[in-house]
């Protein structure tokens, strides 16, 4: 493995599946085989999905939802202490697409 | 959420994924199209591991190259998930898949769950598919979720400020929309 190799695989090791995702770098570091690989894992691409959403998104919006004790416990809480299942539910359009939660 | 989960994760061996369901895509989101994409982002993320490859390579050799069957499936998205220290699943609009997928979509996920107690699941979606995922994974964190009214006045702002016909608007009506909508909706 090439140190180039290495270094890209350092960083994506944040796992940030959709804010590493980016288009020059995943050809530059899957190889042929790897991209039939990932196409036949699935057709699906949400990260598309995912641009989308972060353009449409209005800063702010939703913010306390993310800032409940639900929400906390559940993101940082060790292992087995939470229920692992968190469902936000609401009628069509209220906004759960669009949850963030800004640090302040 | 997935941006947030990813903030928190930054610098940490900590994988945040998702997937948005959609009733546009119904016929890709099949139960194994669905997980298949949320293990694909694993992939992408970690590396493809030889076992992920090797099951490509197995299938490959059968009459058409066959996808993924199901069992298989949950099985390598058990061993991707293992050795990480969290995993969060966010998947958004679940009511928006198709039911006759949804339930095997969920008890997969629940196995994976129960695998590795690392793994996190957020679920999005109208109220109806709360029994759904109550009846599948048992107890559940519930959060509902409707606009506060400082939600609808930022909304409505962006909104005004991006008209395209800004002459029609006075301050009296600005005022009236600003004070009326807001009021409107948090009655519903």
């Amino acid at each position: 493995m090439s140190s180039e190799h290495q270094q890209a695989i350092g960083n994506v090791n944040s796992f940030n599946a959709f804010t590493n995702y980016n288009i020059v770098n995943f050809n530059a570091e899957i190889d042929a085989e790897g991209r039939q690989i990932l196409q036949w894992l699935s057709p699906l691409e949400p990260q598309q999905r995912h641009q989308g959403v972060q353009t449409n998104r209005l800063d702010g919006i939703g913010n306390w939802v993310l800032g409940t004790n639900e929400f906390r416990k559940w993101s940082v809480e060790e292992d087995g202490c939470v229920e692992p299942v968190l469902f936000c539910d609401g009628n069509p359009g209220v906004g759960k697409t669009y949850l963030r939660y800004e640090d302040c | 959420m997935i941006d947030t989960l990813c903030d928190q994760a930054k610098g940490k061996d900590i994988a945040v994924v998702g997937l948005y369901c959609d009733f546009l895509a119904q016929q890709e989101q099949t139960t194994t199209g669905m997980l298949g994409a949320i293990l694909k982002q694993l992939a992408v993320g970690g590396g493809i591991s030889e076992y992920i490859r090797q099951a490509f390579q197995e299938a490959k050799k059968e009459f058409g190259g066959r996808s993924l069957r199901l069992p298989e499936l949950v099985e390598i998205m058990k061993k991707a998930v293992a050795p990480l220290p969290r995993v969060f699943i966010c998947i958004d609009a679940l009511d928006e898949s198709t039911p006759k997928h949804r339930r095997a979509f969920l008890e997969s996920l629940r196995e994976i769950v129960r695998a590795s107690v690392n793994t996190r699941i957020f679920f999005t979606g109208r109220p109806h598919v709360g029994d759904e995922i109550m009846k599948c994974f048992g107890r559940v964190i519930r959060i509902p979720v409707s606009p506060t009214r400082g939600d609808i006045r930022s909304y409505l702002e962006m909104r005004l400020g991006s008209d395209t016909d800004p002459d029609v608007m006075d301050d009296e009506l600005r005022a009236d929309i600003m004070r009326v909508i807001p009021e409107k909706v948090s009655e519903v």
